[in-house]
């Protein structure tokens, strides 16, 4: 099995893009997750989710759905000055008057786009930071010293009987998939918990969440150094009128993450119909 | 005189060597093998009376044996004999109740014998989460066989497969948090 994570795909687009899908993470988890929820069937009851918690989560939120408000419109029009630039077949035609003034246009609207962030992103992070130590420190009490190994792995299985075949969501690290995907995932899972139909323990969401904070984190601190640099490599190309490379990428990463890249969806191999028989319990059994 | 000395004495020799081999017969590397059987009912038969019969040392290579003739035919039952066998080592002082309890639940239950820890997470797995998870995923070939080869039980195997993945998820961002304080 895969210990490690296998992240190239999502760092490759997330220098300024990484943060867009944020929104609509924390909107969904916000309405979701309830701060009463007792997590395990039988198990002890564990508080992740306390108010406070949520009051965080809450809060980033806003701020993600301000900054994906902001960038949806620079987005839209940068992906319709791309598609231009490439139906009129401009590359390689730098000396081409038409071409480059798309490629002007182009890279004015990219510098809009790193204006907005640049706005964005302190609230940004003291949000992201703020929701991180939250859950850091719930996950600490609640999972890391209040429980054992073998307490954990039970309250892992609390919820879901062996033989339930429901598809488990894809988690952090094995999916390459966008974080919006993945909580939109959580959003079933989350809600379906209301009716008693839940087969994800809180504390694999928890964990989730946390650990795409703490990467958002990094991510967002990595911008900020990176949008100085970048609004600086614009405005010198904008004299010259052309499209980089790097600027390309940064479009290509945006529209993936915003209009998804063409994934197969996760299946796990689903067991054969099980018997109606009650499964065999053995005295052994711990 | 003297040859009749030496005849008794070589007489002594040769029934002491009888006795000795009488006695060590169960002992014997031909005498513990355990006869090649398709039926898992009978090579459980013969696998109790090997050991009942001094053949003790032997049980992890029988135990070995009998998951491989159970694969021969797999089906649901056959977790039951697999308990009742390891019940009845138990009972007979070949192992203690709890090494059968840790074999039965290390190839036919979905919870992991690796996360039996008594201490909290922080101060005894995460210092050792990766010989942890190291031993869950050698735990989960070992379910694979128990739980589907031998048992036709593939929906519990997937279950602890996804317990693993989950496990692994949950330790990272607990082991996080514990280091961060």
């Amino acid at each position: 099995m895969n210990v490690s994570t296998p992240m190239p795909m999502r760092r490759r687009h997330v220098r300024v893009a990484a943060l867009i899908p944020l929104g609509a993470i924390f909107a969904m988890s916000l309405t979701l997750i309830s701060p009463a929820r007792s997590d395990t069937a039988g198990g002890p009851t564990i508080r992740l989710f306390p108010t406070s918690v949520l009051e965080d989560i809450k809060e980033t939120g806003y701020v993600a759905e301000e900054m994906e408000t902001g960038l949806q419109d620079v987005i839209a029009r940068m992906d319709q000055q791309s598609q231009l630039y490439q139906d009129s077949k401009c590359d390689g035609a730098e000396g081409d008057p038409g071409c480059g003034r798309i490629a002007k246009q182009l890279g004015a609207t990219y510098l809009e786009m790193l204006n907005v962030m640049n706005e964005r992103l302190p609230d940004m992070e003291r949000a992201v930071n703020a929701t991180r130590n939250s859950l850091e420190k719930r996950l600490r009490g609640e999972l890391g010293q209040k429980m054992t190994s073998w307490t954990l792995q039970e309250n892992l299985l609390g919820n879901t009987p062996a033989g339930n075949a429901s598809p488990a969501p894809r988690m952090r690290g094995r999916s390459g998939m966008r974080l919006s995907q993945r909580f939109q995932q959580y959003y079933q899972l989350v809600a379906s918990s209301g009716a008693g139909a839940s087969n994800q323990s809180m504390a694999v969401v928890a964990s989730d969440i946390y650990l795409d904070m703490n990467e958002a984190s990094e991510l967002i601190a990595r911008t900020q150094e990176e949008i100085g640099r970048a609004t600086l490599m614009e405005q010198l190309n904008q004299s010259f009128g052309t499209i980089t490379p790097e600027m390309q990428q940064v479009v290509d990463g945006v529209k993936s993450i915003l209009f998804g890249d063409s994934e197969a969806p996760y299946q796990v191999a689903g067991p054969p119909p099980g018997s109606e028989e009650k499964p065999y319990k053995s005295p052994l059994e711990m | 005189m003297k040859y009749k000395l030496m005849k008794k004495n070589y007489l002594y020799v040769l029934s002491l060597l009888g006795i000795s081999m009488l006695a060590g017969c169960a002992t014997t590397p031909g005498a513990c093998e355990l006869a090649a059987e398709r039926n898992l009912d009978s090579a459980f038969i013969n696998a109790k009376a090997k050991l009942a019969d001094g053949c003790e040392a032997h049980f992890d290579s029988y135990f070995d044996q009998l998951l491989g003739v159970a694969a021969g035919d797999p089906q649901p039952a056959n977790k039951q004999k697999f308990s009742d066998f390891l019940g009845w080592s138990a009972d007979e002082g070949i192992l203690s109740r709890r090494q059968a309890q840790k074999l039965y639940n290390r190839y036919f239950n979905v919870k992991f014998m690796a996360l039996a820890g008594d201490y909290n997470n922080c101060a005894q797995t995460c210092p050792r989460k990766t010989r942890v998870l190291t031993a869950m995923e050698a735990e989960l070939t070992d379910k694979e066989r128990g739980l589907v080869k031998v048992s036709q039980d593939p929906a519990s195997y997937y279950r602890a497969d996804r317990l693993f993945q989950e496990t692994e998820l949950v330790l990272e961002a607990t082991c996080t948090a514990c280091a961060n304080r």
